[in-house]
């Protein structure tokens, strides 16, 4: 990692109609780090994505991929990123060989140096044995891995994963995240959207939280942790409707915010020690019954929280 | 260079397509065939391979002794003769009852009965004496040559008569006795010269009448080129159109699936990513129409015409189904509409264009007038012209009136299509 920027964008505004997707957001990625994009669905990562990609022009603003402007030099932009996105985006009745080599063709590659770098991709997504079989016969994690190495024909300086991990089986997106660390470990950089805060945690050097189309908080992780200070978070489960006890430990002394979703409720409070004996004495009183406490340490979740009063699942 | 890598990757997924191959290919070719396998197919001489009609005769004519020949056993001869042995295997039989037996039995397609005074009817001059037929009711098409055979026979007996009875009063007016013997040569002599006009109508002339065709440099064509040609240029028009339609849904069916958009994160300007699709639809109908016309060639025996007509009216095609294509499916959201909307309009459109009544004679000059509404109805223009032996002259009009289709829709198409991905 260093310090020239890889990806600066500048207020950039994305509306469609009366929809406000993207409002007023400006940061950094530096050259050679891996930069999450965190936030719930509907947050605006994905437009803002749309729009590094060029796929969206932007209503207001502009953002620089390695010195090129969207705005202005989109080919340049293009030529410069690698989209992995968010759904398989293959050609099925295409082999993996065939599907490299078009995709590869795209990115301007021919010839011989098409035919090495496919090899390489090939053996960088493990699917060297399988070159010539029917992308539609793979299984899940093997056109993951094709849908990937598409992104790497090109060498490409930045690698764009729109929520890589999205409805898939553990096993997978394990290996999507050691992927992520091992393409950032040979020098690209890697703009990252998720909405699990785990994930983000993990991979990032530098994160943005957003929220409703706006960034929200943006650091390194300690940077966020230390939004919510000394604050613990306490995550519960009740036997009743959470409105019979809502109000009433909202209220209560050390509680700094509470947050429910069906049944199950995120607390951030001083201590944990001091407050859980209150909890459950309003409980008791209030005729609920506790089923279930974890106490957390500070994180992305309860940064999200403190800052937006939802939980990150909401 | 990329348009290319787009149209050939487009190519390729579609001949790995059963489905797609089955309706570029083996559906035109096997309808064709299918209506083909129907008529018996062709014989190497370019007459039809009708199906052998069983006949059996039962001539039960006995002229008197006053008459030195028989009509029924000339009636026999005739439908004996070797210019009917492709379309008839006659037989004798002595019994009535036996060839209607036989017939019943579907051993034999039509029974013909000559009456006992037939020969003693056609010449008296108030006899009369009709002969039968009972034949298969399964039957159509060798009961109704068999019966123009013998109506063609029976009209020269009528001839005969009236010859004879002409002869006969005018002879009677002046006083001159008339006896068998003068009867009998009368009809001989009429017959003689009925024999004749009929030998010269089966060689194409006749004393009053001249057929003249409009003049042309043309060649005249076969029976195969004539009829099943139509047939298959009416195939081969429908099923193009469909192909124009499909590789256009390509558009739709990649955006649904993600690798569209793929593509327009790639360093490659949208129009060039649009016209390697709308290549890739030209390229796959070039494809189709080349190996139809030659395959039907082959198989069919069909002589399309002149190459440069051909391939005048070919383009023509090429460029209207393209461009319907790209027109219709630049309107549609997903490919679940894109199915019945396509099976609609096409299917609806081949019909008022007139692609599924190639074969039908005779149809109102109305319909043909509703045909052009449609390019599939200048196209099958073009083509019913190239196939008749029409020049370049005689197909411009048709082609540049499909190329012009064509292009409007493709323009208007592709406009929508770049406007919805811009």
């Amino acid at each position: 990692m260093n310090n020239s920027k890889a990806i600066q964008i500048q207020d950039l505004h994305k509306n469609f109609g009366d929809v406000y997707a993207v409002r007023g957001v400006s940061f950094d990625v530096r050259a050679g780090e891996i930069f999450s994009l965190l936030g719930p669905n509907g947050a605006g990562k994905s437009t803002i994505i749309s729009m590094l990609a060029c796929l969206l022009a932007p209503t207001q603003g502009d953002a620089l991929v390695m010195g090129h402007s969207i705005l202005r030099q989109p080919m340049a932009v293009k030529a410069a990123i690698g989209v992995i996105p968010q759904e398989i985006a293959l050609y099925e009745d295409l082999s993996a060989r065939e599907n490299l080599n078009f995709w590869g063709k795209m990115y301007g590659l021919r010839g011989a140096a098409l035919r090495q770098r496919v090899d390489e991709v090939l053996g960088v997504i493990g699917l060297t044995e399988r070159q010539k079989g029917r992308v539609g016969k793979f299984s899940g994690g093997m056109k993951r891995r094709l849908n990937i190495g598409i992104a790497l024909l090109h060498k490409p300086q930045v690698i764009i994963m729109d929520e890589p991990t999205v409805g898939i089986d553990p096993q997978t997106r394990r290996n999507i995240l050691d992927n992520v660390k091992e393409l950032n470990q040979q020098g690209m950089t890697v703009l990252y959207t998720t909405h699990y805060m785990e994930e983000a945690q993990e991979l990032s050097d530098h994160i943005a939280i957003m929220d409703q189309g706006k960034v929200i908080a943006h650091g390194t992780h300690d940077e966020l942790v230390k939004i919510v200070g000394e604050l613990d978070r306490i995550d519960l489960t009740i036997n009743a409707e959470s409105e019979r006890v809502l109000e009433r430990w909202q209220a209560t002394e050390g509680i700094h915010q509470v947050s429910a979703e069906n049944g199950a409720l995120t607390l951030l409070v001083d201590d944990s020690n001091v407050v859980l004996p209150r909890l459950f004495e309003s409980a008791t009183e209030t005729g609920v019954r506790i089923t279930s406490v974890e106490i957390q340490e500070p994180n992305l979740e309860a940064v999200f929280l403190h800052l937006t009063g939802r939980a990150l699942r909401d | 260079m990329k348009v290319l890598d787009i149209a050939l990757k487009d190519m390729l997924r579609s001949f790995r397509s059963g489905f797609a191959l089955v309706m570029m290919f083996v559906a035109p070719l096997l309808i064709t065939g299918i209506i083909y396998a129907a008529f018996g197919g062709m014989g190497g001489d370019g007459g039809f391979d009708l199906p052998l009609t069983r006949v059996q005769v039962v001539n039960l004519d006995q002229p008197g002794p006053q008459y030195s020949f028989a009509f029924g056993q000339m009636l026999v001869g005739f439908l004996q003769d070797e210019g009917l042995a492709n379309l008839l295997q006659v037989t004798e039989a002595t019994d009535e009852t036996d060839a209607r037996v036989a017939v019943d039995n579907q051993d034999a397609g039509v029974a013909i009965i000559i009456p006992p005074d037939f020969t003693t009817a056609a010449l008296a001059p108030d006899g009369r004496a009709s002969i039968t037929l009972y034949q298969d009711p399964t039957l159509t098409l060798g009961p109704g040559i068999v019966k123009g055979v013998v109506s063609q026979f029976v009209d020269g007996f009528a001839g005969t008569k009236i010859a004879s009875g002409v002869v006969a009063d005018q002879l009677g007016q002046r006083g001159v006795a008339i006896d068998a013997s003068l009867m009998q040569g009368i009809a001989m002599q009429y017959g003689a010269w009925a024999e004749g006009l009929g030998q010269g109508w089966d060689e194409g002339a006749h004393p009053l009448l001249e057929i003249q065709l409009p003049p042309t440099k043309a060649e005249p064509v076969s029976q195969e080129t004539s009829i099943f040609g139509a047939i298959m240029a009416g195939m081969v028009i429908f099923f193009a159109f469909f192909t124009g339609a499909s590789t256009a849904e390509t558009i739709i069916l990649e955006d649904e699936a993600g690798t569209l958009a793929r593509l327009f994160t790639t360093p490659t300007p949208r129009a060039v990513i649009l016209g390697g699709k709308f290549a890739a639809s030209f390229m796959t109908l070039i494809v189709q129409v080349v190996v139809l016309m030659l395959a039907s060639a082959i198989i069919f025996r069909i002589h399309w015409g002149e190459p440069l007509a051909v391939s005048l009216v070919a383009l023509g095609l090429v460029v209207a189904a393209a461009g319907l294509g790209v027109f219709i499916m630049s309107f549609l959201k997903s490919t679940r509409q894109a199915g019945p909307v396509m099976g609609t309009v096409l299917t609806l459109s081949g019909m008022v264009g007139g692609l599924f009544t190639t074969g039908i004679p005779n149809l109102p000059a109305t319909y043909g007038t509703i045909n052009l509404l449609t390019p599939h109805g200048w196209v099958l223009r073009g083509w019913k012209l190239v196939l008749a032996g029409g020049g370049v002259s005689d197909v411009l009009l048709p082609a540049l009136i499909t190329l012009g289709m064509g292009i409007v829709f493709f323009v208007i198409g592709a406009f929508i299509f770049r406007k919805r991905f811009a």
